[in-house]
């Protein structure tokens, strides 16, 4: 070792500390809990944080909600599109001015290939299109480019417009990714190229006004705006999300001005923050509805009027009061509000605590001194609290609710396979219509075990109407919105009272704010980082 | 000669059989979990189609004993896999992971052995004094108060409310990318990069959860080093060396202290250890992105890919500092030669 080099380090410790604590004006700076985040490929995201990064943010959809009225269809990456009279081909046009981070052009054919792509992977999203009839086998054709500026869209059945654009093409599966990238970085699986799922897991290429340039596992992920983007140029020229699991330390790093937006904190800490002027709460209610599945296999559970007497053990108002304050909204339909077709707040919720009622639907039943089962749910959030709440009202109608906490991975696994008598849970809309919950929490193809449609939270349960399948099929093809959205009121009216799934309150995503924050764009489907300003 | 390299084999081999059965007891006693690490992939909403597709990409239709098979030959060629649970390479995310803890650990080793050992002794020294009382006040707080709770604590007095230290994360945002990782460790990568900026940011950040850290392995040591100095305290040679005429600190010097000394060794590693496989509860309130978060989210997410690399680590660091202990019993104590 040199003989200066200690000098060098004695005289560099020597020099001020800086600090550069405050935010950069130009970054906006969140913290999240960033824990579920495993990929960052649109083809493959199933969460909310991955959902939350690149929706909008780094991977712009052909079309969008718009944001101040979900149930709305705006131009996105395509300027326009037009139905053919049998309506069986959907055709958008692109903008002519699409880019990828490195400035070279985007075309129709990414386009096309990045929606085929989704399909040939088969992960999760890939629903968002095989529903609709696009299937491995045909989605070549089903899917294409006929010009660089055209991608043409033939579907199996004359679906509504309004309907499909908002389910398919909204969501992260009609991005458009960089092809050459993602052939350039392809792995070869099992024989097959994994169409640059590996690469694009870390850092996707697509056309969006930010791209990521980094994403250190349980830390942070850093975006940078790209210049070339279409659309508004966003304000920010970073955002850095970090990794802050615990709210409390969320909490004391917002209010010192080390971070613009916190995206976890709990209740007691927003009602904390509510006295600071520095900050003000943005109150989003969302698509997600949080909710007791019961497992009708189950022969006391099998009986609709045990399933109806558990409506009457929620005391809503009293949750609305005192636990689902910046949590939830109670809602007792399956359809959020909000989507298309769903009932009013007040037709939407019509129960109230009542043991008299509930007791003698118990009675009715054939269960006058009640029961026990047991109630699985998740350790994390206010679901303790709210299964707590639930256990002590059943309790006064003589059914014993045993509560067993577990991790999220266990309480989903558990749910997949039927593993369950009461599963506390939260399930989350892919787009906002009716028709999204109602093909997953009415519909229920098969109820065979050995079917495995694990997929149809409704299944799990093992409960099935086939009238409503028929129902919710007519709703799905019906052109004329009025009638669908009657038809649709008539389903939640029914499964309000017959089905497996007892709701007890529409999520809500509360997101502490600095105030010199401003214009930031908070809707149920995305949060558009680049609409915030300092 | 010969006996020499016989008792090296013998040692790599036992070591060896250690870390095997240590990966396979994990590995058997992970499958057995109620979590499955495919929904970790595909999320809630997929279908079962995709759940098949990537049960098999993932191997795990195989029978268990070919999983593991498959799972050391891979690990033996320095493939950790992919970690489920980020989407990275387990050995990308342990390269950043294990740096942040080793360097928070060292600290509060330092810390720890730094007070403990003098306090320990001090209070051997002058046992039912005051002092004495106090210590062990002081060791029985740091030993039985949440370190979850002391970092929160730490947090309200110290950056928010007195602004002397970092708040949570190892640098303020503003540092983010101002710094080549050549090592991970942020003080030393600073002092490489020579960019008294970031290490005094780094230090600030770092000062507080090594604090508490180092506070609880303090109680621990000083605790330790307290019972092991009044039992050589209570020793004839130690009456024979006064009345001989040595002073009193320099026979505590010379005796009574280095006698403890192998005995102090094995707590301190012991403690060094502990702090190395990760202080969870530390790391979550300080968003520190250490090996225990690391490792803990790993475990409920079933995902036994980085799972068992961060087995294999801890076993690799407690086998290590036992290694390294033998041999300083052999530097401190003679007769064990």
């Amino acid at each position: 070792m040199s003989p200066r080099l200690p000098l060098a380090i004695l005289l560099l410790l020597l020099q001020a500390p800086a600090s550069r604590a405050a935010t950069p004006r130009d970054a906006l700076v969140m913290a999240w809990n960033l824990d579920a985040l495993i990929t960052l490929d649109p083809a493959q995201i199933g969460e909310v944080n991955g959902n939350d990064i690149i929706l909008g943010n780094v991977c712009t959809p052909l079309v969008n909600y718009d944001p101040q009225d979900i149930s709305r269809i705006v131009p996105a990456a395509a300027e326009s599109w037009s139905t053919s009279a049998d309506g069986l081909t959907l055709t958008f046009k692109l903008r002519g001015d699409l880019k990828f981070p490195d400035g070279r052009a985007a075309t129709a054919g990414d386009a096309a290939w990045s929606m085929q792509r989704a399909v040939l992977l088969g992960y999760g999203n890939s629903a968002n299109l095989t529903q609709w009839g696009f299937t491995k086998d045909r989605i070549a054709e089903q899917i294409r480019a006929t010009d660089d500026r055209t991608v043409v869209v033939t579907m199996d059945k004359p679906y509504p417009a309004s309907l499909i654009l908002s389910a398919a093409f909204a969501s992260n599966v009609a991005v458009i990714l960089d092809r050459e990238a993602a052939t350039k970085g392809a792995k070869v699986v099992d024989g097959k190229s994994d169409l640059g799922n590996a690469a694009f897991k870390t850092g996707p290429v697509c056309v969006g006004p930010y791209r990521v340039t980094r994403w250190d596992a349980n830390d942070v992920v850093v975006l940078e705006r790209n210049d070339g983007f279409f659309g508004q140029k966003p304000n920010m020229r970073r955002i850095i999300i970090r990794h802050v699991p615990e709210s409390s330390a969320e909490r004391l790093l917002l209010e010192k001005g080390d971070i613009d937006v916190a995206r976890l904190l709990t209740t007691d800490d927003l009602k904390a923050l509510e006295a600071n002027k520095d900050v003000r709460i943005e109150q989003t209610v969302v698509q997600g509805m949080s909710y007791i599945a019961i497992n009708t296999v189950d022969p006391i559970l099998s009986n609709a009027k045990v399933r109806e007497a558990f409506r009457y053990l929620i005391d809503y108002d009293g949750l609305a009061r005192s636990i689902l304050p910046y949590q939830g909204t109670p809602r007792a339909s399956l359809i959020p509000e909000g989507a298309f077709g769903a009932l009013d707040r007040a037709a939407g919720q019509p129960f109230k605590l009542d043991l008299d009622r509930a007791k003698q639907l118990l009675t009715e039943a054939g269960y006058p001194n009640g029961f026990t089962k047991k109630l699985i749910l998740s350790a994390n959030s206010i679901s303790p609290n709210i299964a707590q709440h639930v256990a002590s009202n059943a309790a006064k109608v003589g059914v014993t609710l045993e509560l067993e906490q577990m991790a999220d991975a266990n309480l989903f696994t558990r749910g997949r396979n039927r593993e369950f008598e009461l599963q506390l849970v939260a399930w989350y809309a892919g787009y906002p219509d009716a028709d999204a919950n109602t093909f997953r929490h009415a519909v229920n193809p098969d109820k065979r075990p050995e079917a495995k449609l694990t997929m149809y939270p409704v299944w799990r349960t093992g409960w099935q109407d086939l009238s409503i399948n028929e129902q919710a099929a007519a709703a799905r093809m019906e052109p004329d919105p009025a009638k669908r959205a009657a038809m649709y009121r008539e389903i939640q009216e029914f499964m309000m009272h017959n089905g497996p799934f007892v709701y007890i309150y529409q999520n809500i995503r509360p997101i502490a704010v600095r105030s010199a924050v401003k214009g930031f764009v908070i809707s149920p489907f995305f949060v558009d980082y680049g609409s915030a300003s300092k | 000669m010969a006996r020499g390299i016989l008792g090296a084999a013998r040692q790599a081999g036992s070591v060896l059989v250690t870390l095997a059965g240590l990966l396979a007891l994990t590995f058997f006693m992970g499958r057995m979990l109620p979590t499955d690490p495919v929904l970790a992939i595909i999320g809630q909403q997929a279908d079962q189609a995709a759940y098949d597709m990537v049960h098999h990409q993932l191997g795990l239709d195989r029978p268990l004993p070919v999983q593991f098979a498959l799972y050391v030959r891979a690990m033996l060629t320095g493939d950790f896999g992919d970690a489920l649970f980020t989407g990275h390479r387990v050995a990308a995310d342990l390269s950043r992971a294990f740096p942040a803890t080793i360097e928070l650990a060292s600290l509060a080793i330092l810390i720890g052995v730094g007070l403990g050992v003098p306090l320990g002794v001090l209070a051997a020294v002058y046992r039912g004094t005051l002092f004495d009382h106090a210590t062990r006040v002081i060791g029985l707080v740091g030993y039985s108060s949440p370190t979850f709770w002391l970092g929160l604590m730490g947090l309200i007095l110290f950056y928010s409310t007195l602004g002397w230290v970092g708040g949570p994360g190892r640098l303020d945002v503003g540092f983010i990318d101002s710094i080549e990782p050549h090592t991970g460790l942020l003080l030393v990568d600073a002092l490489w990069d020579g960019d008294p900026d970031v290490f005094w940011n780094a230090v600030s950040h770092i000062v507080l959860p090594a604090s508490i850290l180092g506070y609880a392995s303090m109680a621990y040591i000083s605790r330790m080093t307290r019972s092991f100095m009044l039992e050589q305290l209570a020793q004839e040679y130690i009456v024979a060396a006064r009345i001989k005429g040595m002073s009193r600190w320099a026979v505590i010097r010379r005796h009574a202290f280095r006698n403890i000394l192998v005995q102090l060794v094995t707590v301190v590693a012991l403690a060094y250890a502990f702090l190395l496989e990760g202080a969870v509860l530390t790391e979550t309130v300080f968003a520190w992105p250490g090996f225990g978060r690391y490792l803990t989210a790993g475990l409920l997410a079933g995902d036994m890919n980085a799972v068992l690399a961060c087995v294999l680590i801890v076993g690799v660091i407690f086998i290590g500092l036992n290694l390294l202990t033998d041999r300083l019993y052999r530097v401190l104590d003679p007769r064990t030669r």
